[in-house]
């Protein structure tokens, strides 16, 4: 019995470990944020929001900001797109190398991002595209397709083929069915994507270090930064990107988590 | 049925899905206004059949005809023949006033015009009242009627049903069915209604096209399919037949003597074929066509058999027998009659005299 | 059918299957008074396979990613465990949301913050130097970058691995505890084989994610000595010797090939066998 607790305490510490290296970094930026103090240390030295002021002081990070914020409104909307196209193939079609097909849509997040940054920036220099926020789009696009896809696909699986032919049985043209049916249904799983894909590529550094030249997005301002000397402003920064990227997960999430309600609902 | 138009004709029509051949040379005719049943078990090709009328699959030889005119590559959207699928197909995503409107607004019908009819069909359906709900708050026969008016409200010359009745409850499944006899009655648009129970076929078809394995086996009444079965595949399918396999004798007169296990029994002999004396031959007795007697009365066929078992089902009993050279009969009587015969109350172990008049069996082809 | 067909797999042809055919054409050309020249050359393969400085660096990412597999799917397996065993589903269910945080907050901001942990004056020489232990410099060494990496990986480690164990049915380990198998066998000869696929593809992540990480070795190694993604970044951006470059990332991605076909082998090797 006590050798039970033993382990049973030794396993809760444990993972109570685990959890604390996993969040500390994260939680420690948000708390010293708002720290007076220059150094982010212990003692506390008082709370500020200079940092902040700070930031939007900083015109380059202000830059990398509205930056980031159109590449991930660009990169959400296409991906979404993309990704809904591909999902409705996978649903609906049935034909030879199919499996070639989706793998190839869905590889990219397997390759890592170091290799797609020089590919794309190899290439993209090619075609004029490297330097651009346009550059930048386009391979995070290409990283986001997968993760709509995926998100779209799950949707659809709850969609009775039946559906769809019934729509054309009632007169409705392929066209009328998908954009009257088939999107509707899939709208919540769409929105959904359009966040995540804009979290994702808000987020995404690598790619955008490699091909963005001298229209930085707000993280490869922030590696840019990382470089320098220790800089509090990286935390404030490290705090907007968070409730950024949270906001528009935690939107798609709600989404995502309606759709569960209603087909458990269902059943 | 003899002055009515041919409206639809299958005429040799198949599907084949790589290998397999779903439907292989299904040919049939519907005039205006008939409620057709395509009845066969699971897999005999008659939801395939209906899917193809409606455009879903295309055949892959012979040809379809709406009024004459080739239908086989007509796009499902362009036919107006909407379909009531087996699980209803409803949009989730809808209300039910939308789900009706569905079909009207791809027809490009105004808005007020489309709630106008949606609301006439949800009022003749009873469902009005549910108008704005979503799919998912209705029970399965309020989606059902759903599902009727979705179609309906196309105002279609044919109205296609896939198993309308398999998903509801027994209770439910009588009542939709006078229903639905009531409606094909009102409105005089043809059904086309695919079922694999022949009760179901019986009570609502004027016509059932009975099939099996991608092939029609007969085409005829209920009645018709009951009395006369085509062959032995459909005789067993109607179920509530006897099938007694034995020798025929000729007895003259247009009779025939059948000896087998049962001991000798007199039928007509077919007037379409000749039965040699000495050929094998199998005779179709229906269940409810046999009486049970305590003694013999002299005429018609008489077999003394013993009971084997009671089956009581509703207001009618199902008696197994088994007569003297061990042969197997089974008669099919109102529950009333049994408690008012003679034989009363009829047991296990008691022996019965079962008779059937000439007329009642016939012969099926070897 | 074409409409929705043609578009994706056109955008990830174009710019993801082209421009890594076009990276390994590339190992293939040669810079030419600082021009790029398309060519046939096997000279920057020779070049970078015999560099000293690449098979030490090779070997360095490689293994410091093997440790790091190793470390995080060790680490992570008694909380994955917890989570998907010991706690009430209610809590599982936030934790796992926790646990997809990190995914969305950015890394280089999180690799930023654990360097200030680690710093000489950071926290945790503050906390631990009380005790009259320390101080540790964990930063600019290789123990350094795998911290990093750490962060990086064990997140996903540890929902892959929760998510792997909560696929285990509850009966079979029932089963075993009635058969009289105790906690710890039961583990190891019940829950480990069941969820092994799960468990080798959380491994395969980390040493993926690992292997291909620039942030970590950089910021928390010093980048020194230097791994693949820092050679890559080196050539690229101070060297402009794209060719160089192309061909140490086309030894990663045939790196990353063979390790995920050996770790499918190990996920899914010998499964017939056993149920049969």
């Amino acid at each position: 019995m006590n050798a039970h607790h033993l382990r049973r305490g030794a396993l809760f510490l444990w993972t109570a470990l685990l959890l604390a290296f996993i969040f500390a970094p994260i939680v420690s930026t948000i708390i010293f944020s708002f720290n007076a103090d220059r150094f982010p240390s212990l003692p506390w030295a008082g709370f500020s929001v200079r940092w902040y002021e700070a930031v939007f002081a900083d015109a380059t990070i202000l830059r990398g900001l509205i930056n980031s914020l159109i590449v991930a409104g660009a990169t959400a909307i296409v991906a979404s797109f993309l990704g809904f196209a591909a999902a409705y193939v996978d649903y609906r079609y049935r034909f030879l190398g199919k499996v070639v097909y989706t793998a190839l849509i869905a590889l990219p997040p397997a390759v890592p991002v170091v290799i797609l940054g020089i590919a794309m920036l190899t290439f993209e220099g090619r075609l004029g595209l490297s330097g651009t926020l346009t550059g930048v789009a386009v391979g995070h696009i290409v990283l986001a397709v997968p993760f709509a896809m995926a998100l779209v696909r799950m949707r659809l699986a709850d969609l009775d083929p039946d559906i769809e032919r019934a729509a054309w049985n009632l007169g409705a043209t392929p066209w009328a069915a998908v954009s009257g049916v088939v999107i509707p249904f899939c709208l919540p799983a769409i929105l959904a994507s359009i966040f995540l894909t804009a979290a994702v590529s808000f987020d995404e550094f690598m790619i955008a270090w490699f091909v963005s030249g001298v229209n930085e997005t707000l993280p490869v301002r922030v590696l840019a930064m990382l470089q320098g000397q220790v800089s509090p402003k990286i935390n404030a920064i490290g705090a907007i990107v968070f409730v950024v990227s949270m906001s528009l997960v935690v939107i798609a999430q709600v989404l995502i988590g309606n759709r569960a309600d209603r087909s458990s609902k269902r059943t | 049925m003899t002055n009515t138009l041919t409206m639809l004709e299958i005429d040799r029509v198949a599907k084949r899905y790589g290998d397999s051949l779903a439907v292989a040379d299904v040919s049939f005719t519907i005039s205006k206004g008939e409620f057709i049943a395509l009845m066969g078990p699971s897999g005999c090709g008659k939801t395939t059949t209906l899917r193809m009328i409606a455009g879903l699959d295309e055949p892959t030889g012979g040809e379809i005809r709406l009024w004459g005119r080739r239908l086989n590559e007509d796009a499902p959207w362009k036919r107006n023949a909407p379909l009531v699928w087996q699980n209803y197909a409803l949009f989730p995503f809808l209300s039910v006033r939308k789900n009706i409107e569905f079909g009207l607004k791809q027809r490009g019908m105004p808005i007020r015009q489309r709630r106008e009819k949606a609301f006439e069909w949800m009022e003749r359906l009873g469902i009005a009242a549910y108008a704005d709900r979503g799919i998912d708050q209705l029970s399965g026969g309020q989606r059902q009627r759903v599902a009727l008016a979705r179609a309906l409200a196309l105002e279609p010359e044919m109205l296609l049903l896939d198993e309308p009745l398999s998903a509801l409850d027994p209770h439910l499944r009588v009542r939709m069915q006078s229903e639905l006899v009531r409606l094909h009655r009102d409105l005089g648009i043809t059904f086309v209604c695919v079922t694999h129970s022949h009760s179901e076929a019986f009570a609502m078809a004027n016509r059932v096209v009975l099939m099996n394995e991608g092939q029609v086996q007969q085409i005829g009444t209920p009645r018709e399919i009951h009395r006369r079965a085509a062959n032995r595949f459909v005789a067993e399918f109607v179920g509530g037949n006897n099938l007694l396999s034995g020798t025929a004798v000729d007895a003259g007169n247009g009779l025939m003597r059948v000896d087998g296990p049962f001991g000798s029994t007199l039928a007509r002999a077919p007037t379409d074929r000749v039965l040699q004396t000495g050929a094998e031959v199998t005779l179709v007795i229906a269940a409810d066509c046999i009486d049970m007697l305590p003694a013999r009365s002299g005429t018609g066929n008489e077999i003394e058999a013993r009971v084997l078992t009671l089956e009581f089902i509703g207001s009618a009993v199902t008696v197994f027998l088994e007569t003297l050279g061990g042969a197997e009969l089974r008669i099919q009587r109102p529950l009333h009659e049994i408690e008012n015969s003679p034989l009363s109350p009829l047991s296990p172990g008691q022996t019965v005299i079962a008779r059937w008049s000439e007329d009642e069996g016939y012969f099926l082809p070897a | 059918m074409a409409f929705w067909a043609i578009p994706p797999i056109l955008w990830q042809f174009a710019f993801f299957v082209v421009p890594l055919g076009f990276l390994v054409a590339m190992t293939f050309w040669s810079v030419r008074s600082f021009r790029l020249t398309p060519d046939m050359t096997l000279a920057n393969w020779m070049f970078i396979l015999k560099a000293g400085f690449f098979r030490s660096a090779y070997i360095y990412t490689f293994k410091l990613a093997l440790l790091t597999a190793l470390i995080a799917s060790l680490s992570a397996f008694p909380a994955a465990y917890t989570l998907a065993f010991r706690l009430q589903p209610r809590t599982r269910r936030f934790l796992i949301f926790m646990l997809v945080v990190p995914f969305f907050t950015s890394y280089p901001v999180r690799i930023y913050s654990t360097q200030i942990f680690f710093s000489p004056e950071g926290i945790i020489n503050a906390m631990i130097a009380p005790l009259g232990l320390g101080p540790v410099s964990v930063l600019d060494t290789p123990t350094g970058t795998v911290v990093g990496y750490l962060v990086l990986t064990l997140p996903l480690v540890l929902l892959l691995q929760t998510f792997a164990l909560m696929n285990t049915p509850r009966d079979l380990i029932e089963a075993a505890h009635n058969l009289g198998c105790g906690r710890f066998r039961t583990i190891l000869t019940v829950i480990v084989p069941t969820a092994r696929v799960g468990l080798v593809l959380a491994a395969t992540f980390a040493f993926v994610l690992s292997f291909g990480d620039y942030v970590a070795p950089l910021y928390l190694g010093g980048s020194n000595p230097p791994t693949l993604s820092i050679l890559i970044a080196d050539q690229v951006k101070s060297g402009n010797n794209w060719p160089r470059a192309s061909v140490v990332a086309v030894t990663m991605i045939l790196t990353l090939i063979v390790v995920m076909t050996a770790m499918l082998a190990l996920a899914y090797g010998g499964r017939k066998k056993g149920r049969g």
